[in-house]
């Protein structure tokens, strides 16, 4: 045999030695596949979308389309990064970035949008977005307006008890224990009624709104009980003092009785007017 | 050229021969949300609906918002904790999606499945029951969608420390008109 014969075998054989190893190893890099289901916002299967599958190492790009399921699959592929985009008439195009491992299958479903935005309708997008400013204003005010619930609440108990105890501690015969009691039970309604009242004055105003239903006569009965909380102790207190001495309730302490129902009685009406539809 | 003419021609005179896009208008809505309490029973209404739809080779695709401040329950103490609780300051509207065939304007009931956001939450709705009723060039759509607090995380309100229940069904009228 020539030596270029020898030569000749030589190569051809390394060729084929070359080849064969090489077959498995590119038969092992593109056994990936990536399928998916593409449906519409309301889960509706997306027929003949058109899927196409980009590796962006590589750039190069494999295009499909969905079935009557709405389902693709695409084999054959190198494990790596894709971008994977999915369009379709009467949807706006989405897309995704997907990692395919080696030798492996890889889901990935897409969901399109309908075209309709809400610029649309006309919805501007300052329109559309509110801000956790606001909303830390809303959460404030329905903190406050809350305690000014409970602590309103709670005042009604002492004040009902002060009331009780009113007619014992303003008539002829009296003990210093009755009106010390009347006395006590009205400072606690007072305390806690001017709590009530400070988180109702200082929860914040919600810009554009208008008071509207039963909070307006919650409002407005406001203005009866308020002054009369004022009124109603500095009465009192004058009674108390005649009383101590062993007056008789005269002139304008004579009033606090009056003055202190017609307060109780507003106060009732507020809680009622906001507890029960009428 | 005699026959482009022609099919030109053909064209003009008989649009529907080729597949039209058609598209539609909310023209007026009604939508009023029903909350039980064991003291009482609310609803707050809204009438400031916006809505389009736009019908492509037998599929159309409708698109619904709302401002969730828009509703009106007769005291606006109410619906302004209404909108603290739903978190309406974030996220100031609800919006309504849904796919339908374009056939289905034939039938008096249309199943549609929905999807809703609101309060920063998304849910899907299935085959939720709409009357259709066809008055001249209007069309009437009308339903209860069966909404519920828990589906968009939404903690209940209570009154005088009782909550109110989980289910706030939102009744849906609306008039539609073609463009």
């Amino acid at each position: 045999m020539s030596p270029k014969a020898v030569k000749g075998g030589v190569a051809l054989s390394f060729l084929i030695v070359l080849f064969s190893i090489s077959i498995p190893i590119s038969a092992q890099d593109s056994n990936s596949s990536l399928s998916g289901a593409i449906t519409g916002a309301a889960g509706a299967a997306v027929p003949n979308a058109k899927v196409a599958v980009k590796n962006l190492a590589t750039g190069q790009s494999t295009e499909t389309q969905t079935d009557s399921a709405g389902r693709y699959n695409v084999p054959n592929l190198m494990p790596g990064d894709y971008e994977l985009a999915v369009s379709a008439e009467g949807y706006s195009t989405n897309t995704v970035k997907v990692t395919v491992a080696p030798g492996a299958g890889k889901t990935a479903d897409v969901t399109l949008a309908g075209v309709l935005s809400l610029q649309d309708l006309g919805i501007s997008s300052g329109q559309a977005q509110g801000t956790a400013a606001d909303q830390a204003r809303l959460d404030k005010r329905s903190h406050m307006l809350k305690l000014h619930q409970r602590f309103g609440l709670i005042a009604a108990v002492p004040m009902i008890a002060s009331v009780a105890t009113s007619f014992g501690a303003g008539g002829r015969s009296t003990s210093t224990a009755d009106r010390w009691t009347h006395l006590a039970l009205g400072s606690a309604t007072g305390d806690l009624y001017f709590m009530s009242a400070y988180f109702a004055i200082r929860a914040p105003r919600i810009p554009g709104t208008q008071s509207r239903g039963p909070i307006r006569v919650h409002k407005a009965l406001a203005w009866i009980h308020g002054p009369g909380m004022i009124l109603t102790p500095i009465l009192g207190a004058i009674a108390f003092d005649q009383k101590s001495k062993g007056e008789k309730v005269h002139g304008i302490a004579s009033a606090h009785g009056a003055v202190a129902i017609v307060t109780a009685a507003a106060y009732a009406a507020s809680i009622v007017s906001v507890s029960f539809k009428f | 050229m005699n026959k482009k003419f022609i099919l030109a021609i053909l064209l003009l005179t008989f649009p529907r021969l080729v597949a039209a896009d058609s598209q539609w208008i909310l023209e007026e809505s009604t939508l009023t949300y029903h909350v039980s309490h064991p003291l009482k029973q609310t609803e707050g209404v809204s009438h400031a609906a916006k809505g389009k739809g736009v019908c492509h080779a037998g599929q159309c695709d409708f698109l619904i918002a709302v401002p969730v401040k828009s509703f009106d329950s007769g005291d606006s103490n109410r619906d302004l904790h209404m909108l603290q609780v739903v978190r309406g300051g974030q996220f100031p509207l609800i919006t309504v999606r849904t796919h339908l065939p374009e056939d289905a304007s034939s039938l008096a009931t249309i199943q549609a499945d929905l999807e809703v956001q609101f309060a920063g939450q998304t849910m899907q709705y299935k085959l939720i029951a709409f009357q259709h009723v066809t008055k001249g060039s209007d069309t009437l759509i009308t339903g209860t969608i069966p909404l519920t607090l828990s589906d968009f995380k939404i903690d209940p309100p209570t009154l005088l420390a009782l909550p109110v229940k989980n289910d706030v069904p939102v009744r849906v009228e609306m008039k539609w008109r073609p463009m």
